[in-house]
Protein backbone atom coordinates (compact mmCIF):
# COMPACT_ATOMS: atom_id res chain seq x y z
CA UNK A 1 0.00 0.00 0.00
CA UNK A 2 1.99 3.29 -0.88
CA UNK A 3 0.33 5.76 1.11
CA UNK A 4 1.48 3.68 4.36
CA UNK A 5 5.27 4.00 2.53
CA UNK A 6 4.03 8.09 2.58
CA UNK A 7 3.28 7.96 6.66
CA UNK A 8 5.98 6.35 7.68
CA UNK A 9 8.15 8.56 6.20
CA UNK A 10 5.70 11.34 7.79
CA UNK A 11 7.31 10.65 11.08
CA UNK A 12 10.83 11.70 10.18
CA UNK A 13 10.20 15.28 9.35
CA UNK A 14 10.74 17.85 12.16
CA UNK A 15 9.59 21.21 11.36
CA UNK A 16 11.78 22.53 14.57
CA UNK A 17 15.46 22.67 12.96
CA UNK A 18 16.47 25.03 10.18
CA UNK A 19 18.16 22.56 8.09
CA UNK A 20 17.26 18.96 8.02
CA UNK A 21 18.71 16.28 5.72
CA UNK A 22 15.09 14.32 5.41
CA UNK A 23 13.54 17.01 4.60
CA UNK A 24 16.08 18.05 1.37
CA UNK A 25 15.91 14.39 0.71
CA UNK A 26 12.19 15.01 0.38
CA UNK A 27 12.34 17.97 -1.90
CA UNK A 28 14.69 15.41 -4.10
CA UNK A 29 12.05 13.15 -4.28
CA UNK A 30 9.50 15.18 -4.68
CA UNK A 31 11.62 16.93 -7.74
CA UNK A 32 12.08 13.35 -8.88
CA UNK A 33 8.38 12.63 -8.50
CA UNK A 34 7.50 15.15 -10.55
CA UNK A 35 10.09 15.76 -13.40
CA UNK A 36 11.46 12.10 -13.67
CA UNK A 37 10.09 12.42 -17.35
CA UNK A 38 11.44 15.57 -18.35
CA UNK A 39 14.31 14.53 -16.75
CA UNK A 40 14.93 11.41 -19.02
CA UNK A 41 14.02 13.64 -22.54
CA UNK A 42 16.06 16.26 -21.48
CA UNK A 43 19.19 14.20 -20.90
CA UNK A 44 18.58 12.18 -24.07
CA UNK A 45 17.84 15.28 -25.86
CA UNK A 46 21.15 16.66 -24.69
CA UNK A 47 23.22 13.41 -25.50
CA UNK A 48 21.44 13.18 -28.97
CA UNK A 49 22.58 16.85 -29.42
CA UNK A 50 26.04 16.28 -28.77
CA UNK A 51 26.54 13.48 -31.06
CA UNK A 52 24.96 15.40 -33.77
CA UNK A 53 26.75 18.57 -33.61
CA UNK A 54 29.82 16.68 -33.20
CA UNK A 55 29.41 14.36 -35.97
CA UNK A 56 27.75 17.15 -38.66
CA UNK A 57 31.25 19.09 -37.56
CA UNK A 58 33.17 16.72 -38.50
CA UNK A 59 31.40 15.33 -41.54
CA UNK A 60 31.53 19.14 -42.59
CA UNK A 61 35.34 19.71 -41.67
CA UNK A 62 36.19 16.29 -43.06
CA UNK A 63 39.38 16.58 -40.79
CA UNK A 64 40.56 14.01 -37.95
CA UNK A 65 39.32 16.22 -34.51
CA UNK A 66 42.17 16.00 -31.94
CA UNK A 67 41.37 16.90 -28.44
CA UNK A 68 41.63 20.40 -28.38
CA UNK A 69 38.34 20.41 -31.53
CA UNK A 70 36.60 18.06 -28.85
CA UNK A 71 37.98 20.69 -26.26
CA UNK A 72 36.59 23.57 -28.28
CA UNK A 73 33.07 22.02 -28.72
CA UNK A 74 32.88 20.99 -25.14
CA UNK A 75 33.80 24.57 -24.02
CA UNK A 76 30.81 26.09 -25.98
CA UNK A 77 28.38 23.69 -25.28
CA UNK A 78 29.64 23.81 -21.77
CA UNK A 79 28.89 27.12 -21.34
CA UNK A 80 25.87 27.85 -23.65
CA UNK A 81 23.70 24.78 -22.01
CA UNK A 82 24.90 25.81 -18.38
CA UNK A 83 23.68 29.47 -18.75
CA UNK A 84 20.53 28.11 -19.92
CA UNK A 85 19.85 25.76 -17.63
CA UNK A 86 21.29 27.53 -14.57
CA UNK A 87 18.90 30.90 -15.65
CA UNK A 88 16.04 28.16 -15.02
CA UNK A 89 16.75 28.12 -11.34
CA UNK A 90 13.66 28.51 -9.22
CA UNK A 91 11.24 27.13 -11.78
CA UNK A 92 8.08 28.21 -9.62
CA UNK A 93 9.14 32.18 -9.97
CA UNK A 94 8.03 31.81 -13.18
CA UNK A 95 4.22 31.92 -12.58
CA UNK A 96 2.07 33.58 -9.61
CA UNK A 97 0.43 30.02 -8.75
CA UNK A 98 3.33 27.76 -8.63
CA UNK A 99 5.12 30.36 -6.53
CA UNK A 100 2.31 30.24 -3.99
CA UNK A 101 2.74 26.50 -3.36
CA UNK A 102 6.45 26.92 -2.95
CA UNK A 103 6.59 29.34 -0.78
CA UNK A 104 4.33 27.53 1.23
CA UNK A 105 5.49 24.34 1.22
CA UNK A 106 6.70 23.28 4.88
CA UNK A 107 10.47 23.09 4.25
CA UNK A 108 13.13 26.15 5.40
CA UNK A 109 14.48 28.10 3.34
CA UNK A 110 18.06 26.92 3.67
CA UNK A 111 16.87 23.52 2.31
CA UNK A 112 14.74 24.99 -0.93
CA UNK A 113 17.88 26.65 -1.72
CA UNK A 114 20.47 23.95 -1.29
CA UNK A 115 18.35 22.12 -3.38
CA UNK A 116 18.40 24.81 -6.12
CA UNK A 117 21.90 25.08 -5.95
CA UNK A 118 22.36 21.56 -6.54
CA UNK A 119 20.13 20.71 -9.36
CA UNK A 120 21.03 23.93 -11.19
CA UNK A 121 24.72 23.79 -10.66
CA UNK A 122 26.38 21.14 -8.84
CA UNK A 123 24.50 18.42 -10.61
CA UNK A 124 25.63 20.34 -14.26
CA UNK A 125 29.19 20.31 -13.56
CA UNK A 126 29.41 17.08 -12.80
CA UNK A 127 26.90 15.94 -15.25
CA UNK A 128 27.62 17.43 -18.57
CA UNK A 129 30.75 17.21 -18.80
CA UNK A 130 30.18 12.87 -18.24
CA UNK A 131 27.83 12.67 -20.98
CA UNK A 132 29.88 15.18 -23.24
CA UNK A 133 33.07 12.66 -23.07
CA UNK A 134 30.54 9.80 -23.41
CA UNK A 135 28.60 11.09 -26.31
CA UNK A 136 32.14 12.38 -28.09
CA UNK A 137 33.53 8.88 -27.47
CA UNK A 138 30.93 7.20 -29.29
CA UNK A 139 30.62 9.74 -32.04
CA UNK A 140 34.44 9.00 -32.44
CA UNK A 141 34.13 5.02 -32.54
CA UNK A 142 31.11 5.80 -35.14
CA UNK A 143 33.43 7.95 -36.83
CA UNK A 144 36.24 5.72 -37.06
CA UNK A 145 34.09 2.63 -38.11
CA UNK A 146 33.23 4.61 -41.01
CA UNK A 147 36.50 6.28 -41.48
CA UNK A 148 39.58 4.10 -40.46
CA UNK A 149 41.53 6.30 -41.65
CA UNK A 150 40.32 8.70 -38.71
CA UNK A 151 42.88 7.70 -35.80
CA UNK A 152 42.29 10.16 -32.98
CA UNK A 153 39.16 9.28 -32.12
CA UNK A 154 39.46 8.75 -28.62
CA UNK A 155 38.83 12.18 -26.51
CA UNK A 156 40.37 12.56 -22.97
CA UNK A 157 38.31 15.00 -20.94
CA UNK A 158 40.74 14.94 -18.37
CA UNK A 159 43.97 15.67 -20.64
CA UNK A 160 41.43 18.82 -22.35
CA UNK A 161 41.56 20.14 -18.63
CA UNK A 162 45.34 19.77 -17.63
CA UNK A 163 45.87 22.53 -20.90
CA UNK A 164 43.77 25.20 -18.89
CA UNK A 165 45.69 25.31 -16.18
CA UNK A 166 49.78 26.41 -15.32
CA UNK A 167 52.31 24.72 -13.97
CA UNK A 168 55.18 26.20 -10.70
CA UNK A 169 53.56 28.51 -7.97
CA UNK A 170 50.91 29.59 -9.47
CA UNK A 171 49.01 26.24 -10.45
CA UNK A 172 47.20 26.18 -7.62
CA UNK A 173 45.78 29.41 -7.79
CA UNK A 174 44.76 29.39 -11.28
CA UNK A 175 42.89 26.49 -10.58
CA UNK A 176 41.00 28.10 -8.18
CA UNK A 177 40.67 31.33 -10.39
CA UNK A 178 39.19 29.04 -13.62
CA UNK A 179 36.95 27.45 -11.24
CA UNK A 180 35.56 30.45 -9.63
CA UNK A 181 35.59 32.30 -13.05
CA UNK A 182 33.77 29.16 -14.88
CA UNK A 183 31.18 29.18 -11.04
CA UNK A 184 30.80 32.87 -11.56
CA UNK A 185 29.26 32.52 -15.24
CA UNK A 186 26.61 30.06 -13.73
CA UNK A 187 26.29 31.56 -10.07
CA UNK A 188 25.48 34.88 -12.37
CA UNK A 189 22.35 33.29 -14.16
CA UNK A 190 21.03 31.65 -11.27
CA UNK A 191 20.91 34.89 -8.96
CA UNK A 192 18.93 37.15 -12.06
CA UNK A 193 16.67 33.65 -11.66
CA UNK A 194 16.33 33.81 -8.21
CA UNK A 195 15.71 38.17 -8.57
CA UNK A 196 13.67 38.34 -11.90
CA UNK A 197 10.32 36.34 -12.52
CA UNK A 198 9.76 36.93 -16.41
CA UNK A 199 12.91 35.84 -18.95
CA UNK A 200 15.35 35.93 -16.03
CA UNK A 201 18.08 35.52 -18.56
CA UNK A 202 17.96 38.16 -21.38
CA UNK A 203 17.20 40.39 -18.27
CA UNK A 204 20.13 38.82 -16.57
CA UNK A 205 22.72 39.73 -19.83
CA UNK A 206 21.42 42.90 -20.00
CA UNK A 207 21.68 44.24 -16.33
CA UNK A 208 25.71 42.45 -16.31
CA UNK A 209 26.03 44.26 -19.78
CA UNK A 210 25.02 47.71 -17.57
CA UNK A 211 26.73 47.05 -14.74
CA UNK A 212 30.00 45.92 -16.91
CA UNK A 213 29.89 48.89 -19.38
CA UNK A 214 29.56 51.41 -16.59
CA UNK A 215 32.40 49.66 -14.47
CA UNK A 216 35.01 50.21 -17.65
CA UNK A 217 33.40 53.85 -18.25
CA UNK A 218 33.28 55.22 -14.60
CA UNK A 219 37.38 53.61 -14.83
CA UNK A 220 38.21 55.34 -18.14
CA UNK A 221 36.73 58.83 -16.71
CA UNK A 222 38.78 57.94 -13.20
CA UNK A 223 42.31 57.49 -15.42
CA UNK A 224 41.39 60.34 -17.80
CA UNK A 225 40.24 62.51 -14.91
CA UNK A 226 43.30 62.14 -12.80
CA UNK A 227 45.36 62.03 -15.81
CA UNK A 228 46.36 58.77 -14.68
CA UNK A 229 47.89 57.85 -18.47
CA UNK A 230 50.41 59.84 -17.86
CA UNK A 231 52.40 58.45 -15.17
CA UNK A 232 54.03 55.29 -15.86
CA UNK A 233 52.34 52.65 -13.54
CA UNK A 234 53.93 49.01 -13.67
CA UNK A 235 53.26 45.80 -12.58
CA UNK A 236 55.22 46.11 -9.78
CA UNK A 237 53.82 48.93 -8.60
CA UNK A 238 50.23 48.16 -8.82
CA UNK A 239 48.89 48.29 -5.36
CA UNK A 240 49.98 45.37 -3.69
CA UNK A 241 50.28 43.17 -6.83
CA UNK A 242 54.06 42.33 -7.60
CA UNK A 243 54.15 39.67 -9.36
CA UNK A 244 52.14 36.81 -11.65
CA UNK A 245 51.52 35.08 -8.28
CA UNK A 246 49.96 38.06 -6.42
CA UNK A 247 47.62 38.49 -9.57
CA UNK A 248 46.22 34.96 -9.22
CA UNK A 249 45.68 35.36 -5.74
CA UNK A 250 43.90 38.51 -5.79
CA UNK A 251 41.57 37.12 -9.14
CA UNK A 252 40.89 34.18 -7.66
CA UNK A 253 39.89 35.52 -4.05
CA UNK A 254 37.79 38.77 -5.53
CA UNK A 255 35.87 36.26 -8.04
CA UNK A 256 35.26 33.80 -4.92
CA UNK A 257 34.17 37.11 -2.91
CA UNK A 258 32.12 37.62 -6.04
CA UNK A 259 29.90 34.65 -6.13
CA UNK A 260 29.62 34.10 -2.48
CA UNK A 261 27.79 37.74 -2.95
CA UNK A 262 25.34 36.43 -5.70
CA UNK A 263 24.51 33.10 -3.46
CA UNK A 264 23.61 34.82 -0.73
CA UNK A 265 21.77 37.47 -2.81
CA UNK A 266 19.72 34.47 -4.15
CA UNK A 267 19.10 33.53 -0.87
CA UNK A 268 17.73 36.31 0.72
CA UNK A 269 16.04 37.17 -2.51
CA UNK A 270 13.95 33.47 -1.85
CA UNK A 271 13.60 34.38 1.44
CA UNK A 272 12.10 37.84 1.44
CA UNK A 273 10.09 36.20 -1.88
CA UNK A 274 6.49 37.80 -1.87
CA UNK A 275 3.07 36.55 -3.98
CA UNK B 1 -4.88 31.67 17.07
CA UNK B 2 -4.27 34.82 14.63
CA UNK B 3 -3.49 38.04 16.40
CA UNK B 4 -2.86 41.13 14.28
CA UNK B 5 -2.92 44.26 15.86
CA UNK B 6 -1.99 47.76 14.22
CA UNK B 7 -1.42 46.05 10.43
CA UNK B 8 -0.19 48.52 7.65
CA UNK B 9 -0.20 47.65 4.32
CA UNK B 10 0.33 49.11 0.59
CA UNK B 11 1.01 47.59 -2.62
CA UNK B 12 4.00 49.31 -3.98
CA UNK B 13 2.54 52.34 -6.19
CA UNK B 14 -0.85 51.88 -4.82
CA UNK B 15 -3.06 53.66 -2.59
CA UNK B 16 -2.75 52.35 1.38
CA UNK B 17 -4.95 49.02 1.68
CA UNK B 18 -5.12 48.69 5.58
CA UNK B 19 -4.40 50.84 8.02
CA UNK B 20 -4.41 49.88 11.77
CA UNK B 21 -5.72 47.04 10.81
CA UNK B 22 -6.93 44.91 13.91
CA UNK B 23 -8.29 41.25 13.69
CA UNK B 24 -8.37 38.17 16.34
CA UNK B 25 -9.64 34.98 15.74
CA UNK B 26 -9.95 32.22 17.96
CA UNK B 27 -9.31 28.06 16.60
CA UNK B 28 -12.32 26.50 16.61
CA UNK B 29 -14.30 28.02 14.06
CA UNK B 30 -15.45 28.71 9.89
CA UNK B 31 -15.17 32.11 9.78
CA UNK B 32 -15.97 33.53 6.46
CA UNK B 33 -13.97 36.17 5.36
CA UNK B 34 -16.64 38.68 3.49
CA UNK B 35 -15.92 41.74 1.42
CA UNK B 36 -16.63 43.26 -1.81
CA UNK B 37 -14.02 42.90 -4.93
CA UNK B 38 -11.08 44.56 -3.91
CA UNK B 39 -11.77 45.01 -0.44
CA UNK B 40 -8.68 43.08 0.41
CA UNK B 41 -9.57 39.76 1.21
CA UNK B 42 -7.16 37.72 -0.52
CA UNK B 43 -4.36 40.36 0.24
CA UNK B 44 -5.20 39.79 4.16
CA UNK B 45 -5.35 35.64 3.28
CA UNK B 46 -2.17 35.96 1.93
CA UNK B 47 -0.34 38.08 4.79
CA UNK B 48 -1.93 35.72 7.43
CA UNK B 49 0.46 32.93 5.77
CA UNK B 50 3.34 34.88 5.44
CA UNK B 51 3.12 35.50 1.34
CA UNK B 52 2.82 39.08 2.27
CA UNK B 53 4.94 41.12 4.56
CA UNK B 54 3.37 43.88 6.34
CA UNK B 55 5.11 47.67 5.86
CA UNK B 56 4.21 48.02 10.38
CA UNK B 57 1.95 46.39 12.96
CA UNK B 58 1.92 42.40 14.52
CA UNK B 59 0.72 39.91 12.37
CA UNK B 60 0.49 36.20 14.94
CA UNK B 61 -0.67 33.09 13.80
CA UNK B 62 0.06 30.27 16.08
CA UNK B 63 2.44 32.05 17.96
CA UNK B 64 4.76 32.23 14.73
CA UNK B 65 5.24 35.22 12.67
CA UNK B 66 4.18 34.65 8.94
CA UNK B 67 6.87 36.79 7.44
CA UNK B 68 9.52 34.19 8.83
CA UNK B 69 7.94 31.36 6.92
CA UNK B 70 9.39 28.72 9.45
CA UNK B 71 8.81 25.11 8.66
CA UNK B 72 6.78 24.85 12.14
CA UNK B 73 4.41 27.16 10.63
CA UNK B 74 4.03 26.01 6.97
CA UNK B 75 3.61 22.80 8.31
CA UNK B 76 0.51 23.56 10.40
CA UNK B 77 -1.24 26.35 7.30
CA UNK B 78 -2.79 25.01 4.11
CA UNK B 79 -4.02 27.60 1.53
CA UNK B 80 -6.24 26.79 -0.89
CA UNK B 81 -5.66 29.76 -3.66
CA UNK B 82 -8.19 30.67 -5.50
CA UNK B 83 -6.08 29.96 -8.99
CA UNK B 84 -3.97 26.93 -8.83
CA UNK B 85 -1.70 24.76 -10.71
CA UNK B 86 -0.66 21.31 -10.51
CA UNK B 87 2.11 19.05 -12.58
CA UNK B 88 0.87 16.53 -14.58
CA UNK B 89 1.07 13.50 -12.61
CA UNK B 90 -1.37 10.80 -10.89
CA UNK B 91 -2.98 11.86 -7.48
CA UNK B 92 -1.31 8.86 -6.01
CA UNK B 93 2.31 10.27 -7.25
CA UNK B 94 1.18 13.95 -5.57
CA UNK B 95 0.31 12.02 -2.04
CA UNK B 96 3.93 10.40 -2.51
CA UNK B 97 5.36 14.16 -3.23
CA UNK B 98 3.91 16.53 -1.07
CA UNK B 99 1.64 14.61 2.03
CA UNK B 100 5.53 13.97 3.67
CA UNK B 101 5.96 17.22 4.51
CA UNK B 102 2.63 17.26 5.84
CA UNK B 103 3.63 15.80 10.16
CA UNK B 104 -0.11 15.11 10.47
CA UNK B 105 -1.25 14.59 7.17
CA UNK B 106 -4.18 11.90 7.40
CA UNK B 107 -4.25 9.18 4.85
CA UNK B 108 -7.87 7.84 5.71
CA UNK B 109 -9.32 11.49 5.25
CA UNK B 110 -7.77 11.20 2.25
CA UNK B 111 -9.35 8.20 1.23
CA UNK B 112 -12.67 8.93 2.08
CA UNK B 113 -13.07 12.78 0.59
CA UNK B 114 -11.14 11.11 -2.57
CA UNK B 115 -14.29 8.90 -2.48
CA UNK B 116 -16.97 11.44 -1.64
CA UNK B 117 -15.41 13.71 -4.23
CA UNK B 118 -15.25 10.76 -7.34
CA UNK B 119 -11.44 11.04 -7.38
CA UNK B 120 -9.39 7.64 -7.95
CA UNK B 121 -5.51 7.89 -6.82
CA UNK B 122 -4.58 6.79 -10.41
CA UNK B 123 -6.36 9.77 -12.15
CA UNK B 124 -3.59 12.09 -13.75
CA UNK B 125 -4.46 16.05 -12.21
CA UNK B 126 -3.78 17.81 -15.56
CA UNK B 127 -6.73 15.72 -17.06
CA UNK B 128 -9.00 16.83 -14.17
CA UNK B 129 -11.15 19.45 -15.16
CA UNK B 130 -10.98 22.59 -13.05
CA UNK B 131 -13.66 22.09 -10.72
CA UNK B 132 -12.24 18.47 -9.98
CA UNK B 133 -8.74 19.63 -9.23
CA UNK B 134 -10.41 22.29 -6.92
CA UNK B 135 -12.01 19.23 -4.84
CA UNK B 136 -8.99 17.26 -5.20
CA UNK B 137 -6.86 20.38 -3.54
CA UNK B 138 -10.12 21.42 -0.91
CA UNK B 139 -9.62 17.15 0.44
CA UNK B 140 -5.74 17.22 0.39
CA UNK B 141 -6.17 21.02 2.43
CA UNK B 142 -8.45 18.66 5.09
CA UNK B 143 -6.13 15.77 4.82
CA UNK B 144 -2.85 17.65 5.95
CA UNK B 145 -4.98 18.68 9.23
CA UNK B 146 -3.14 22.01 9.38
CA UNK B 147 -4.18 24.35 12.30
CA UNK B 148 -4.96 26.93 9.85
CA UNK B 149 -7.04 26.16 6.47
CA UNK B 150 -7.42 29.17 4.61
CA UNK B 151 -9.58 28.50 1.71
CA UNK B 152 -9.94 31.50 -0.91
CA UNK B 153 -13.05 31.38 -3.19
CA UNK B 154 -12.92 27.70 -2.56
CA UNK B 155 -16.55 27.11 -4.51
CA UNK B 156 -15.73 28.86 -7.29
CA UNK B 157 -16.01 26.54 -10.46
CA UNK B 158 -17.92 23.65 -8.06
CA UNK B 159 -20.80 22.44 -9.62
CA UNK B 160 -24.05 22.83 -7.32
CA UNK B 161 -23.94 18.89 -5.86
CA UNK B 162 -20.07 19.62 -5.16
CA UNK B 163 -20.51 22.58 -3.42
CA UNK B 164 -22.52 20.55 -1.38
CA UNK B 165 -20.59 18.01 -0.56
CA UNK B 166 -17.97 20.49 -0.03
CA UNK B 167 -19.92 21.93 2.94
CA UNK B 168 -20.70 18.49 4.37
CA UNK B 169 -17.07 17.07 4.02
CA UNK B 170 -15.69 20.46 5.53
CA UNK B 171 -18.22 20.45 8.72
CA UNK B 172 -17.73 17.35 9.39
CA UNK B 173 -14.04 16.69 8.98
CA UNK B 174 -12.61 19.75 11.57
CA UNK B 175 -11.37 19.45 14.86
CA UNK B 176 -11.94 21.83 17.54
CA UNK B 177 -8.08 23.34 17.38
CA UNK B 178 -8.71 23.83 13.87
CA UNK B 179 -9.71 27.31 12.36
CA UNK B 180 -11.18 27.78 8.55
CA UNK B 181 -11.13 30.95 7.04
CA UNK B 182 -13.32 30.93 3.98
CA UNK B 183 -12.81 34.07 1.86
CA UNK B 184 -15.57 34.30 -0.58
CA UNK B 185 -18.06 36.87 -2.49
CA UNK B 186 -20.12 34.15 -2.94
CA UNK B 187 -21.91 34.33 0.26
CA UNK B 188 -24.96 31.84 -0.33
CA UNK B 189 -22.17 28.97 -1.00
CA UNK B 190 -21.04 29.02 2.45
CA UNK B 191 -24.63 29.57 4.27
CA UNK B 192 -25.07 27.26 7.27
CA UNK B 193 -21.33 26.52 7.29
CA UNK B 194 -19.69 29.50 8.69
CA UNK B 195 -20.00 30.38 12.54
CA UNK B 196 -18.54 33.40 12.34
CA UNK B 197 -18.70 36.29 10.17
CA UNK B 198 -15.79 38.89 9.21
CA UNK B 199 -16.95 41.78 6.93
CA UNK B 200 -13.69 43.87 5.04
CA UNK B 201 -14.57 46.99 3.50
CA UNK B 202 -12.05 49.62 2.11
CA UNK B 203 -9.22 47.87 4.16
CA UNK B 204 -11.24 48.15 7.74
CA UNK B 205 -12.98 45.44 9.14
CA UNK B 206 -15.96 46.98 9.55
CA UNK B 207 -18.16 43.40 10.80
CA UNK B 208 -17.32 40.70 13.52
CA UNK B 209 -19.43 38.55 14.89
CA UNK B 210 -20.27 34.97 15.49
CA UNK B 211 -23.89 33.61 13.70
CA UNK B 212 -25.41 33.12 17.59
CA UNK B 213 -24.68 36.72 18.12
CA UNK B 214 -25.97 37.78 14.80
CA UNK B 215 -29.58 35.75 15.54
CA UNK B 216 -29.92 37.27 19.47
CA UNK B 217 -30.08 40.36 17.85
CA UNK B 218 -31.42 40.34 14.19
CA UNK B 219 -33.71 38.45 12.68
CA UNK B 220 -34.53 37.60 8.78
CA UNK B 221 -38.02 37.33 7.31
CA UNK B 222 -39.73 37.96 4.07
CA UNK B 223 -42.53 40.00 4.06
CA UNK B 224 -44.65 42.48 2.45
CA UNK B 225 -43.88 45.92 2.09
CA UNK B 226 -45.93 46.93 5.25
CA UNK B 227 -43.06 45.53 7.36
CA UNK B 228 -40.05 47.80 5.11
CA UNK B 229 -40.62 50.58 7.66
CA UNK B 230 -39.92 48.50 11.11
CA UNK B 231 -37.34 46.92 9.31
CA UNK B 232 -33.35 47.55 10.27
CA UNK B 233 -32.39 46.86 6.35
CA UNK B 234 -34.77 45.43 3.30
CA UNK B 235 -34.65 44.30 -0.27
CA UNK B 236 -37.09 43.77 -2.83
CA UNK B 237 -37.45 40.24 -4.02
CA UNK B 238 -40.30 38.51 -6.29
CA UNK B 239 -43.42 38.08 -3.93
CA UNK B 240 -42.29 40.61 -1.26
CA UNK B 241 -39.05 41.87 0.87
CA UNK B 242 -36.35 40.23 2.74
CA UNK B 243 -36.37 41.66 5.69
CA UNK B 244 -33.30 42.15 8.41
CA UNK B 245 -35.57 43.02 11.89
CA UNK B 246 -34.51 43.90 15.32
CA UNK B 247 -34.88 40.40 17.08
CA UNK B 248 -38.14 39.72 19.41
CA UNK B 249 -36.89 36.52 21.08
CA UNK B 250 -37.81 34.86 17.44
CA UNK B 251 -34.79 33.13 16.49
CA UNK B 252 -34.42 32.63 12.37
CA UNK B 253 -31.94 31.72 10.17
CA UNK B 254 -29.06 33.87 9.01
CA UNK B 255 -29.74 35.32 5.85
CA UNK B 256 -25.66 36.36 4.97
CA UNK B 257 -26.61 37.76 1.75
CA UNK B 258 -29.04 39.84 3.71
CA UNK B 259 -26.60 40.98 6.45
CA UNK B 260 -23.47 41.81 4.12
CA UNK B 261 -25.85 44.01 2.03
CA UNK B 262 -27.06 45.74 5.21
CA UNK B 263 -23.46 46.18 6.54
CA UNK B 264 -21.76 47.44 3.82
CA UNK B 265 -24.50 50.00 3.21
CA UNK B 266 -23.88 51.09 6.63
CA UNK B 267 -26.50 49.63 8.98
CA UNK B 268 -25.67 48.44 12.23
CA UNK B 269 -27.32 45.42 14.23
CA UNK B 270 -27.54 47.46 17.62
Amino acid sequence: MPLLKVKNSIKNMETNINFSINRLMQICRQSWIINRKLIGITVSGFSGLVFLILILSQIKSYTNWSNNNYMLAFTILFFSTGIIYSSLSFPAFRMKEKTISYLLLPAATSEKFTFEVVTRIVIFLVVMPFLFWLMANIEGIVMHYYKPEFLSYKFSLITGLQSFTREGNVKGWTTLAIIQGVLFVFITSFTGASYFSKSPLVKTLFSVSIIMGSYALFTYLLIKGLKLEEYTITSDRLLFIHNEKDAMIFSSLAITTVNICLLAISYFRLKEREV
Amino acid sequence: MIQITDLNFVYPGQEVLFSNLSVHLEAGSITGLLGKNGAGKTSLLKLFSGLLHPQSGEISVMEHNPKKRQVSFLADVFLVPEEFTFPPISIRDYLKAYAPFYPKFDTGLMKETLAEFDLQYEHNLSRLSHGQKKKFLIAFALSTRCRLLVLDEPTNGLDIPSKLLFRKILAGSLEDNQLVIISTHQVKDVENLIDKILILDNGKVIFQKSIQEISQRVRFITGSSQDVENAIYSEAVPGGYRLMLPNNNEETEVDIELLFNAITKGKKLD
